[in-house]
């Protein structure tokens, strides 16, 4: 474990839990376990089992990445509240990572990540050899145009490809790890924010409908 | 393990609106007690909305923590245990304040205990008075009510409780139906006290039935009924009709509160208690008006009353950290695959509440 800072990297945005631990680029172990709840009562073991793998305890993480959605707004806030109270008792930095930046890291060209938004809609986010546009929430029947030769990549990047008359690329690297690899550049510069989740799509929350009644003197 | 006294104890809390830190030394004494509302998010909404309130938990949680840790001039290494609510209440916040209480325990290997929410609230007067079991506690609040006795730190008996909604509810929407700030509570009793509490006749729910279960969503209605008429009637609420409004709905929440604590007492008092206590909790405790009708029902039944102060009342940290206190004494720690629990009620073995709903009860 000399070669580098050890980073230990998870992301719970999904039907997953997915966690690495990495000494610099190299894997010391990765795990990804599907499912479709349980993600909190899960994550802490899983952590616990691939340091034991890695041979290393939690005092010996230099940082944490987190995978911050966008995605399922509880998923994504099961993993970020841990990574910030890990960060807090080892007094590491934890560094949030962005799903779709995930999904195309070590990729190069036009590329296109993709996600599933529900309700009609789909989490997009262009990268230009690896340079990051702005991610966004876009509708299925109006999806913003992508340069020719475009390759999509991610959960939800059949369906994106098929409507745009694109390709489609399966990710270069497991989610944990390019996680891991993406908060290890970060690390490396200064004065990186909290984590904080991404969730691209407001909170469902009506004003108030019902007008108070004038008062009179 | 037993615990060698004095310890000291991080409380984390973030189950409804309020996300909470605090350290508490065993021997009750608080170090700090940090609390950040959040009503400025929900304003426009006339409600708590719990996607809103998980999303500013997620991200003030471990910064709630850095600032109790601070003001009690202590650090993690300190502690001998981390106490969170895992439940009952909204589950996303709930979750956060879980999985940031497992990150510091998984990082410093301390016992991690997760607390009901309302044992919390129950366990106060503990921390505050040093009550002993068994005591009477009614807790009410925006979210709760019932009458629990309090026989051990995981030891209660639900005597009855709201079927529906919860008085501190009723009271911000009756702040809201009359043009009133939230939270309605503080609000409509200031202006209750400029009005007449007889002037309208509101219903009193289920008094005319035995037990100690209450209704209050009755109360709502018929106060929007009264509300209309008047407004249909003057083109607008006059300040006056307001106020009687208010002292009216007041009233009736206070007799409601009144008689199913006497119930309540009289159903404790047969458990022959060393020390009768009869104990609050909760927003609407700070109400004065109900306040002094509690404590002459409790004097009736001659039982010492117990309110402790506000801070303490409402939603808070030391309260969590307290009941952690308490069930790390009695052996319990939980493990990493500690959940949250949406509900969970203290006590399993009474009859389900009324209205339940079809997953159980929910608190």
């Amino acid at each position: 474990m000399s070669e580098g800072p050890l980073i230990l990297s998870f992301d719970t945005s999904a039907a997953h839990c997915a966690a690495a631990v990495m000494s610099g680029h190299r894997v010391l172990a990765d795990r990804v376990e599907t499912m479709q709840t349980g993600q909190a009562e899960r994550l802490m073991p899983l952590l616990g089992e691939v340091l034991g793998a890695a041979g290393a305890s939690p005092q010996d993480v230099t940082a944490i990445g987190v995978g911050t959605g966008p995605g399922n707004f509880t998923g994504i806030r099961i993993a970020v509240s841990a990574a910030r109270g890990l960060a807090l008792s080892l007094g590491r930095p934890a560094i949030g990572v962005g799903v779709m930046e995930a999904l195309a890291e070590g990729t190069g060209g036009q590329v296109r990540a993709c996600l599933d938004g529900r309700r009609g809609a789909a989490y997009l986010q262009d990268f230009d050899d690896g340079a990051p546009g702005e991610p966004c929430l876009a509708e299925l029947n109006s999806l913003p145009a992508a340069p020719a030769g475009t390759v999509c990549i991610g959960p939800f990047a059949e369906e994106i490809a098929g409507r745009l008359g694109l390709s489609v690329a399966a990710p270069a690297l497991p989610l944990a790890e390019a996680i891991g690899r993406i908060a290890l550049r970060r690390h490396a510069r200064e004065g990186q924010p909290r984590p904080a989740p991404l969730y691209l799509r407001r909170a469902d929350a009506a004003p108030s409908s019902d007008p108070p009644p004038a008062i009179l003197p | 393990m037993t615990m060698r006294d004095p310890f000291l104890m991080l409380g984390i809390e973030s189950s409804c609106d309020d996300t909470a830190a605090a350290v508490v030394r065993s021997d009750g004494e608080i170090l700090s007690s940090e609390v950040t509302g959040q009503a400025a998010l929900h304003a426009a909404y006339g409600g708590v909305v719990p996607e809103l309130a998980a999303r500013a938990h997620a991200e003030r949680l471990d910064i709630a923590v850095e600032t109790a840790l601070a003001a009690a001039r202590t650090r993690l290494a300190e502690l001998s245990g981390i106490a969170v609510t895992a439940g009952p209440g909204l589950i996303g916040g709930v979750l956060s304040g879980v999985m940031c209480a497992k990150g510091i325990a998984f990082g410093t290997g301390l016992p991690l205990v997760g607390v009901n929410h309302l044992a919390g609230h129950a366990l106060t007067p503990r921390l505050t008075d040093n009550l002993p079991y068994p005591y009477l506690m009614l807790l009410v609040s925006g979210g709760h009510c019932q009458f629990l006795i309090v026989r051990g730190p995981d030891d209660f008996r639900r005597l009855g409780g709201t079927i529906d909604d919860a008085p501190g509810e009723a009271f911000d929407k009756c702040a809201r139906l009359l043009a009133l700030p939230q939270p309605g509570g503080p609000h409509v009793e200031r202006v209750a006290a400029g009005g007449d509490p007889g002037a309208i006749r509101f219903p009193r729910p289920l008094l005319d039935r035995p037990g100690c279960d209450m209704s209050f969503s009755g109360l709502k209605t018929a106060l929007l009924r009264a509300r209309d008429a008047d407004v249909a009637e003057h083109g607008g609420l006059p300040e006056r009709r307001r106020a009687d409004l208010c002292a009216s709905f007041q009233a009736a929440v206070a007799d409601v509160l009144a008689e199913k604590s006497r119930r309540a007492l009289a159903v404790y008092m047969e458990e022959a208690p060393g020390t009768p206590s009869f104990a609050v909790a909760g927003g609407v405790a700070a109400n004065g008006v109900i306040r002094a009708r509690l404590e002459t029902v409790a004097a009736g039944a001659g039982a010492r009353f117990v309110a402790p102060p506000l801070a303490l009342c409402t939603d808070n940290a030391a309260m969590i950290a307290w009941a952690g206190i308490e069930r790390m004494r009695a052996g319990h720690r939980d493990g990493m695959d500690l959940g949250a629990r949406p509900r969970w009620p203290l006590d399993t073995s009474s009859p389900a509440l009324i209205g339940g709903g079809r997953k159980g009860a929910k608190a």
